[in-house]
């Protein structure tokens, strides 16, 4: 990773006003339930998977059709480190907003005399962790196959693909198609629930290995994707 | 060697059917302003492509100091300016720079001062390097990424149209700074569509067509007499009335060369536009009845013209 990508990207991030509108109403959006029902608890917030969105959206694909990105490669950074920058920069930008809802939920919770249940928000923000890492993955994926925004319409088709599947799969009775829809959708939202290991069991292995094969795939062949990649103009003007 | 050394490199585009780059061999020595010039689609900007190592060739090497153009140790001594210019706009001019700096792995001790020293040497106000790149001009856009391009004396430079946009002193700047870049041993290659400026800047230029490099001129950059006026008389005057020997001598005064008389036209080499305006006031001091004086095209747009098809150039 590089240092510098990490904190440009982050800046690129909470700077663009479109973004930080969008941060703002889907951080604030969650705190409605915590003022009418403090004592909701922090599972009220529900979880950070648009928040990594909106920070996520277009994270390489903007560079690709905008044409930063060959001014930015032909310094000393490799495609690998561009990529796991940019993905690091979006799960540390979504974790500190997720941050920042916490702080902000215990405090109300706080002020309208509720106790804070800090156990929980310790697993709200172990879970929202990964699951920004997790997204953040998915979406360097989708962002190094299409320019621009075009990473949010490739996510939407694939949720879209699997959810017709499943239908049809329920519809014909096929069990497999089923399942195939909802690994499909398991991949394009990655999430590790934490929560047994704050009641004192293990978490399940195959959760583990299913989180984690997942985001290292997403990355490698987001890696790939951008190895393979020619930059010239000249190439698409061809 | 530490210059760039290309071998047979072919390069083609969607699944072989347009052939970019043929063959192309060439050897630039360190030190060396090398021009790359040729009509639209001739593979120019293919060819700095592959030497910036965002294109894969088919087949062929290209090798910077021995290394692969992709090679961080490289990289790390390069700069570049894409003809395409896009910054990151939501940056300032300074931070762009500081940016540029930091991923370029120079020292962060020196930043600030050798990024305001970089501004200054491409002339943009301070004033300006507080302001968001959103509201540059393209001249100031240019002159920011020939900024970005030179920072920390890289030893390897790939311009790709630099002067494109900018105002005739921003010309004159470039050519100022690839002066000091030439000083420095800095190793440049240079892809222009300003013939007059390649011909001005360049030691050597390759004139590329249909991807191959059809000649490949030594130019000699900063000649003594750099350009050729054709001066022509009424008839019966240069070359009759007027010998060969009066246009010699006049020529002398002036600190010019006469090159050849066909009658009536007289052709001479002049170091500058000063030297130009000399020779004529000899030639009329002389008694030479000049009746038009014409900058002659230079070497490289003749280059262009014996190229292309009867009617003009393509």
């Amino acid at each position: 990773m590089n240092l510098t990508l990490v904190l440009a990207t982050l800046r690129q991030r909470f700077t663009s006003p479109i973004r930080l509108v969008i941060l703002l109403l889907l951080g604030w959006m969650p705190m409605l339930p915590i003022l009418i029902a403090p004592r909701a608890g922090f599972a009220a917030l529900g979880d950070c998977y648009f928040l990594t969105l909106a920070l996520a959206a277009g994270m390489i694909g903007q560079d690709l059709s905008s044409g930063t990105l060959q001014l930015l490669l032909a310094r000393p950074v490799t495609r690998a480190q561009y990529v796991f920058s940019r993905w690091g920069a979006v799960a540390a930008g979504t974790f500190l907003v997720v941050v920042l809802q916490t702080l902000v939920a215990a405090l109300i919770m706080a002020l309208r005399g509720a106790p804070v249940p800090w156990g929980e928000a310790a697993l709200h923000l172990g879970n929202n962790a990964l699951i920004a890492l997790g997204m953040a993955a998915v979406m360097a994926l989708l962002s190094s196959l299409a320019g621009g925004l075009g990473d949010l319409g490739l996510l939407v088709l694939v949720f879209i693909s699997a959810q017709v599947l499943e239908k049809v799969g329920q519809f014909k009775s096929w069990d497999w198609l089923v399942r195939g829809a909802g690994e499909l959708l398991r991949v394009i939202k990655p999430e590790l629930d934490l929560a047994p290991l704050f009641h004192g069991g293990p978490v399940a292995w195959i959760a583990v290995i299913s989180y984690l094969s997942t985001v290292t795939l997403c990355l490698g062949l987001a890696v790939v994707v951008m190895n393979r990649r020619e930059l010239s103009y000249a190439s698409s003007g061809n | 060697m530490d210059g760039i050394r290309i071998e047979s490199l072919t390069k083609t585009y969607r699944a072989g059917q347009v052939r970019a780059l043929d063959g192309v061999s060439l050897e630039i020595a360190p030190g060396e302003v090398f021009g790359i010039i040729g009509p639209n689609g001739a593979g120019k900007t293919t060819l700095l492509g592959c030497l910036l190592g965002f294109l894969r060739p088919d087949s062929g090497h290209v090798s910077i100091a021995g290394r692969a153009p992709d090679d961080l140790a490289i990289r790390a001594v390069t700069g570049y300016l894409p003809e395409r210019l896009t910054l990151d706009r939501w940056m300032t001019g300074l931070d762009f720079l500081a940016y540029h700096h930091a991923l370029a792995r120079l020292p962060a001790a020196g930043r600030a001062a050798e990024v305001q020293a970089a501004l200054a040497r491409v002339g943009l106000d301070p004033e300006a390097a507080h302001r968001s790149i959103r509201r540059y001009s393209r001249g100031m856009l240019q002159r920011l990424g020939l900024a970005q391009a030179l920072l920390g004396r890289p030893r390897y430079v790939f311009l790709d149209e630099p002067a494109s946009g900018v105002d005739p002193a921003g010309v004159v700047l470039f050519r100022r700074l690839l002066d000091e870049v030439r000083a420095d041993g800095t190793t440049v290659v240079l892809n222009s569509h300003q013939l007059d400026q390649v011909e001005r800047v360049c030691d050597r230029v390759a004139f590329v067509k249909q991807g191959r490099i059809e000649a490949l001129e030594t130019l000699h950059a900063g000649a003594a007499l750099a350009r050729v006026l054709r001066v022509r008389g009424p008839a019966g005057t240069i070359g009759a009335a007027v010998p060969r020997a009066a246009l010699e001598s006049a020529a002398q005064r002036a600190g010019a060369e006469l090159r050849e008389v066909t009658p009536p036209v007289a052709r001479f080499a002049v170091p500058d536009d000063a030297g130009a305006v000399r020779l004529v006031q000899a030639l009329v001091a002389a008694g030479v009845p000049v009746a038009e004086v014409m900058p002659e095209e230079g070497r490289l747009e003749r280059l262009f013209l014996e190229d292309a098809p009867p009617g003009g150039p393509a």
